[in-house]
């Protein structure tokens, strides 16, 4: 991974962000964050982040619909998603695979999985 | 008219024209004999008239031999010639007797005239014949108007009798072709009817047959809307037809409930697939704290740098904080299912609402305090005792203070309280707060569990989003009801209306 990209957290729950920035940067990871989905998309577009870690409940505009302009989008639709959700039933994660997310995590977060799932998907 | 009436009419009818026939071949008969035994009387009496006249004609020759023998001989007459002759007169008035037993009626006139002709001409020659010796008798026997007046007497009877035979002919001849005529008029008119009546029963049953099993094919293919129209008769299958359609809706009504209590199973089951899928995406925020915080403290405390002891401290603040977050959540999810499954009792006592009202202020007067709102408090004075649940009233209070504090900050939260004028026995709660308020939707499912105004706010207010739903049921169970009013940026209202006894309360209502 080069050192200007990043992973971008796209997290409402400022507990839940700043754990998760913490655990990623101990990983190795760089990460840059976003509290809803509009601000997501923006981040997107200009910093070009390698992975997007996405909660689905968040205000302005949820985590369903910002993948679902993400994958429409062509200048930012090649960046992987990986949906984060406290919703752990399996039609959660048809709506999260059908909104245009590349793979999905429950929380409470199984991070070394999580760590597998980033590498997988950004080929490191 | 019944199926039944017009069969029975239709068989009575034809027993009639049964009995029609039967009666006629009778009278025809009798009829018949009848005139049978007067043809043959006639038919006798003719043949006797002949040989009577026979009798008469030879009577006559012999008395004029003798009258002729007389004047020329001197012979006398014997005995036995003269018995013979009055054996003879005898036979001739026993026949013409025998045909007065034959006559009657009609030909009693011409057989009285010939019985005074014929006796007066059979005196005559007895007479003669008894005379005859006698020299000073003398009698013209040669007058032939006596046995010509018994002749024609005699002929007249005769012809008469003749014409009765041939009248009596006629009326057999008449009386058979009558009675063949009824017969089978009496046939043909059966055979006709049991037609009609066999054409009839079967187009009649066929039609409404017809409509009833189409009828049934609709009703059976799940057409349960369908009516059989049309019923123009009153018969059984008329009945039938009503008793049909009434099985009809009798049907639809039954599937009708019976889809309903499905359709009401369906929802009810599918609420609570929701309220459990809710349930653990409750449980799991708080866990993912607690469950990521403290693996990451394992994995920094198993660093050689140096401890950052107050970072530490925070971290397992914020575990310990999640984790009572969890109980609260627990405590709540089991308070609700306790209400749902009407296993929350209320336990009344007679309480001062004021009391328990200032005892939740001081309670939650830091929590307000970190939140710079100013508490006010009206109008308590007054309030008379509640003879109801204090713990659950106390409950409710403290939800919608935390919650008027919890989503205000910088502003004023004021609890009012005062009794209803128009209910007398009841008083009404209020708790005013001038934070963000709720747009018109939010408003609507406010009271609904897990129903936080907006998906985020559990994040940034905390909060379980079944507070407000354990508040409207603790209401309902005091006997009382909730109530909310907020616009966006204009802070909210939540009103409680709790009677002083749930039992009056209930009666009233």
């Amino acid at each position: 991974m080069t050192a200007d990209k990043a992973v971008l957290l796209v997290e409402d729950n400022e507990l839940n962000r700043d754990m998760m920035v913490r655990r990623l940067n101990r990983a190795g990871l760089k990460v840059i964050t976003a509290g809803n989905g509009q601000q997501a998309l923006d981040i997107m577009h200009t910093a070009q982040p390698t992975i997007v870690l996405m909660d689905m409940n968040l205000p302005i505009l949820d985590g369903w619909a910002a993948s679902r302009r993400a994958k429409e989008d062509e200048r930012i639709r090649h960046i992987p998603i990986i949906a984060l959700t406290a919703h752990a039933t399996e039609a959660y994660r048809q709506y999260a695979l059908a909104a245009g997310c590349d793979d999905y995590a429950t929380k409470p977060v199984d991070f070394p999985g999580l760590l597998i799932k980033i590498k997988k998907l950004t080929h490191t | 008219m019944s199926l039944r009436r017009q069969l029975t009419l239709s068989l009575v009818t034809i027993l009639m024209l049964f009995a029609i026939n039967v009666g006629t071949h009778f009278w025809g008969s009798y009829a018949r004999n009848e005139s049978m035994i007067a043809y043959r009387n006639s038919v006798t009496a003719a043949q006797l008239s002949t040989e009577v006249e026979q009798l008469l004609e030879d009577q006559r020759q012999q008395t004029l031999i003798l009258a002729t023998l007389r004047e020329t001989t001197e012979d006398l007459l014997e005995d036995t010639e003269l018995k013979q002759a009055e054996v003879a007169i005898a036979t001739i008035n026993d026949k013409i007797r025998k045909l007065g037993e034959l006559s009657h009626g009609v030909t009693e006139l011409n057989y009285e005239l010939l019985w005074k002709s014929s006796s007066h001409l059979l005196k005559l020659w007895l007479n003669f014949y008894r005379n005859y010796n006698n020299p000073e008798f003398n009698m013209d026997i040669n007058d032939s108007l006596p046995f010509l007046e018994a002749s024609q007497r005699l002929k007249e009877l005769e012809e008469r009798q003749a014409f009765i035979a041939d009248q009596r002919a006629n009326i057999i001849d008449r009386t058979i072709s009558l009675t063949d005529r009824i017969t089978i008029i009496a046939f043909f008119a059966s055979i006709f009817l049991t037609a009609t009546l066999g054409y009839y029963l079967v187009s009649y049953t066929n039609k409404s047959l017809k409509r009833l099993k189409k009828g049934t094919e609709r009703v059976g293919s799940g057409d349960l809307n369908y009516r059989i129209e049309d019923i123009d008769d009153t018969g059984e299958l008329g009945d039938l037809a009503d008793a049909f359609n009434d099985m009809s809706d009798k049907l639809r009504n039954a599937i009708y409930d019976v889809r309903k209590a499905r359709d009401d199973a369906d929802e009810a089951n599918a609420a609570k697939s929701i309220f459990l899928a809710n349930v653990s995406h409750e449980l799991r925020t708080p866990l993912n704290a607690i469950i990521g915080y403290s693996e990451m403290l394992h994995d920094e405390l198993g660093d050689k740098s140096e401890l950052n002891r107050p970072q530490i401290q925070q971290d397992l603040d914020i575990i310990t904080n999640s984790g009572r977050r969890l109980l609260t959540l627990i405590d709540d999810i089991l308070d609700l299912s306790k209400i749902e499954t009407g296993k929350m009792s209320l336990h009344q006592e007679k309480f001062n609402p004021t009391a328990i009202i200032k005892e939740a202020c001081e309670v939650l007067a830091p929590l307000l305090r970190n939140n710079n709102n100013e508490l006010q408090i009206d109008e308590l004075r007054d309030l008379p005792p509640l003879y109801n649940d204090a713990a659950k009233f106390r409950q409710v209070i403290t939800n919608l203070l935390s919650n008027a504090n919890k989503f205000t900050k910088g502003g004023i939260i004021r609890v009012s309280a005062r009794q209803v004028p128009e209910r007398p026995g009841w008083l009404e709660f209020a708790v005013r707060d001038t934070g963000i308020g709720m747009t018109a939707e939010q408003l609507s499912r406010v009271f609904d569990a897990f129903v936080q105004a907006d998906s985020s706010i559990s994040a940034n207010y905390g909060g379980t989003g079944l507070g407000l739903a354990i508040c409207r049921d603790f209401c309902a169970l005091m006997g009382g009801s909730i109530s909310a009013e907020s616009a966006v940026g204009a802070g909210s209202t939540f009103t409680v209306s709790l009677p002083s006894d749930p039992a009056s309360a209930h009666a009233g209502a």
